[in-house]
């Protein structure tokens, strides 16, 4: 049986941060090595002052206040969460490149790397998940 | 029942009481008993789904007024 979980999380919005992070914090505490590799618009949820902004999808915006009623924690929180349970995030070398991105923008405690980096580490994952 | 650790994840929502159980079993012995109570109806199913995970026994599980409650011997 697999012990790891290897997510991509290509897309930026803040109903994407939530997939992404309740999935890699809940396999963490589960005992399993958990990889996440941000890709495009995936970066926005790593990003030191975009993942403080993330987009509700357009016409979404009431949920503001259903999030807020069910006590969802904030995304920050759950980085923070999934950083201090070991997940290791790995940001894109080539869509930093693209968008013009450093290290610096990011949060600290990330790697960079490319597409293998991520497949070794998927190649024996199960789940492998994207979102 | 008694219990090494209580731990109070009310109010939490998912992933919240899972990533929390985790921390305070964490700080126990094997063979200790952690007591956590959730409101949280998702946990109903996930607490004994991590337990499982981890191989740590749910001794009892009891619910009243909307809060659980769950013993569980860490592995």
């Amino acid at each position: 049986m697999s012990n790891k979980v290897a997510i991509i999380a290509s897309n930026g919005g803040l109903f994407d941060a939530y997939k992404v992070f309740n999935i890699a914090t809940a396999a963490a505490a589960s005992e399993k090595e958990v990889a996440i590799f941000f890709t495009f618009e995936g970066l926005n949820l790593i990003h030191k002052q975009g993942m403080y902004a993330l987009p509700m999808p357009a016409g979404a915006e009431h949920y503001a206040e259903g999030f807020a009623k069910a006590n969802v924690p904030a995304i920050s929180q759950l980085v923070e969460m999934a950083q201090e349970l070991g997940v290791k995030f790995i940001a894109c070398q080539m869509t930093m490149d693209v968008m013009g991105l450093t290290t610096e923008d990011f949060i600290d405690g990330i790697e960079v790397g490319g597409a293998v980096t991520f497949l070794e580490f998927a190649k024996d994952a199960a789940p492998s998940l994207t979102f | 029942m008694k219990s090494n650790l209580h731990l109070d994840a009310k109010g939490l929502s998912c992933p919240m009481p899972i990533v929390k159980t985790k921390k305070a079993i964490d700080t126990l012995a094997s063979g200790e008993i952690l007591e956590v109570q959730v409101t949280d109806k998702g946990s109903l199913a996930d607490i004994p789904a991590w337990a499982k995970a981890g191989g740590h026994a749910i001794l009892d599980k009891c619910e009243e007024a909307g809060v659980i409650t769950f013993f569980i011997q860490k592995a």
